[in-house]
């Protein structure tokens, strides 16, 4: 498996527990691509986080907080559910490539539905970069 | 000196027990979350509307109290009693067994209060075994030990309306309960009783708690949903409907009956127990009246305090500070708090906006949601600062 691009997650500390599954710098143990960036409540995240995110340079952002409906403190995961979907402001500038952030809803117990769909982003997230990159150079001789 | 230390190592004995049985249950309340949810999805997940349920149940009690209260009569009357009789008991009877669908209305006013105090209960023990009712939440949890003791009160006194010879008992064993209280037993028994013996205005002085205290519940309620941006009274129409619909079954299957009309004259000593409202009176009559009293009372302070009992497990909020020269007076952080805790005021003379937020610091509790509202970086937590974490993420970013 090749090295792709980072993959920054911005996460609940309550959300999924991803404490044992993360090395010591903070990524996972089994996608090294994965950073974790931890928040009180996924409500923090700014959107102007994930476009630093993007625009520093990587392969995608996954936002995670807890189950819809179940938010320690209230309201935080559906006001950046609503954010991403551009229902609230600040939402995400229009330039940003939406398939490039992917948003979950996993409870404290999901760790492994959070590792499952990681992996499957990563992945997606190499084949959007292959596509990207094969296609930069036909348009450049054209 | 050893006392003292001897203390310590006690105190900390029980509250790392309490601090075990709090994660275990914490646990536990997180697998039943996950299991519901993979059977009925989040959205319809009764824990996710543990608060709006008693609330939807109030609005059913509401509307059949109000079809039982117009043909109720409060009166206990027993001077025609071989004659046409008309009374409080009479006057349920002619609800269950004449009226159209009025057996119905009276089965959904009994069973709609059980429900209620089921919910209630639940709603309490979520927000205990996940930590939801300390800090910035105390208002919403004294208030709620006052609902919840309003409404155990309430549904006694419905009790006492049927004026059934278990009316009687209870109206008794209340009073030898006041009786028992030092200075206020007296004047207590005769604002109870309406007077000094159980007359016809004992009935409408029960009638008047029963309602009056049903409408007193909105204020503390009030109370309970002030300090919280869009509260969720109730929950999706499909889960009323079940709701309602599990009520009308009980209904249909038990159906409430009367006992034997109250007599005065007579000495009834055993009635039908309602494990949701009359516990207390099978404590009553279990145990001598001031270990009651002593019980019912420190119950009620304990619940009450609980949320000061608890400190130290978390650490204390660090609220959010705003970014006075950044702040634009947008209101967003205001729209989005979840708890109430940002004021817009009018911005300092000389600047540039006409409003500015500022917060509210016993209100706040460290979540961010305002730092995640501001595009203009202009609130942060002094302990995890917004430009710190974009920091992080680019450094992350750029390390590759």
């Amino acid at each position: 498996m090749t090295a792709g691009k980072t993959v920054i997650t911005l996460i609940c500390e309550r959300a999924a527990d991803l404490n044992s599954l993360l090395d010591q710098k903070g990524s996972l143990s089994d996608l090294p691509d994965v950073h974790v960036v931890k928040f009180p409540c996924s409500g923090m995240i700014q959107p102007l986080m994930i476009e630093a995110a993007l625009k520093a340079g990587a392969g995608g952002v996954i936002v995670c907080g807890c189950q819809i409906g179940d938010c320690f403190y209230r309201e935080g995961n559906k006001m950046i559910k609503e954010r991403l979907l551009g229902e609230r402001p600040p939402g995400l500038k229009k330039t940003v490539d939406r398939r490039r952030v992917m948003a979950l809803w996993l409870s404290r117990r999901q760790k492994e539905r959070f590792l499952t769909e990681a992996r499957e982003f990563v992945v997606q997230m190499k084949k959007i970069d292959e596509l990207e990159g094969s296609a930069q150079p036909a348009v450049a001789s054209k | 000196m050893t006392s003292s230390v001897k203390n310590e190592t006690n105190s900390s004995w029980w509250k790392d027990l309490y601090n075990r049985f709090i994660a275990g249950a914490n646990k536990a309340t997180l697998a039943i979350e996950d299991g519901i949810n993979a059977l009925i999805t989040s959205k319809y997940n009764p824990l996710y509307y543990h608060g709006a349920l008693p609330q939807f149940y109030l609005w059913v009690l509401f509307l059949s109290g109000l079809l039982l209260f117009a043909y109720y009569i409060p009166t206990i009357d027993n001077a025609y009693f071989s004659q046409k009789l008309i009374n409080a008991w009479t006057s349920v009877q002619y609800i269950t067994d004449t009226l159209p669908f009025g057996a119905v209305i009276r089965g959904i006013h009994r069973y709609s209060g059980d429900a209620m105090v089921i919910f209630i209960f639940l709603h309490a023990i979520r927000v205990w075994f996940t930590d939801r009712y300390r800090q910035y939440r105390w208002v919403q949890w004294v208030s709620g030990v006052v609902l919840l003791l309003m409404v155990l009160f309430i549904g006694q006194t419905g009790y006492y309306l049927v004026w059934d010879e278990r009316s009687l008992v209870l109206t008794r064993m209340t009073v030898s309960a006041f009786d028992a209280l030092p200075l206020i037993g007296e004047p207590l028994k005769a604002w109870f009783l309406n007077g000094s013996t159980i007359t016809n205005l004992t009935l409408s002085n029960f009638l008047f708690i029963h309602i009056g205290l049903s409408f007193a519940l909105l204020f503390v309620l009030w109370l309970h949903y002030v300090r919280m941006t869009r509260p969720v009274l109730t929950p999706p129409p499909a889960v009323n409907f079940i709701l309602v619909g599990i009520i009308l079954l009980v209904v249909y299957l038990a159906p409430i009956t009367s006992g034997r009309m109250a007599n005065l004259n007579s000495q009834p000593n055993a009635y039908d127990m309602d494990w949701f409202f009359l516990w207390n009176y099978w404590l009553m009559a279990h145990m001598p009246l001031a270990l009651f009293w002593l019980l019912m009372i420190a119950a009620a302070v304990i619940a009450t305090v609980l949320p000061w009992l608890v400190k130290n497990v978390s650490p204390p909020v660090i609220p959010a500070e705003v970014v006075i020269d950044k702040c634009t007076g947008c209101s967003l952080c205001y729209r989005d708090c979840p708890y109430q805790a940002i004021e817009m005021v009018p911005a300092p003379a000389g600047s540039r906006f006409k409003l500015l937020a500022t917060v509210k610091t016993a209100r706040c509790s460290a979540c961010g949601l305002c730092v995640g509202a501001c595009a203009f970086d202009a609130i942060d937590l002094p302990q995890l600062l917004d430009t710190t974490v974009t920091a992080q993420i680019k450094s992350l970013v750029e390390a590759k």
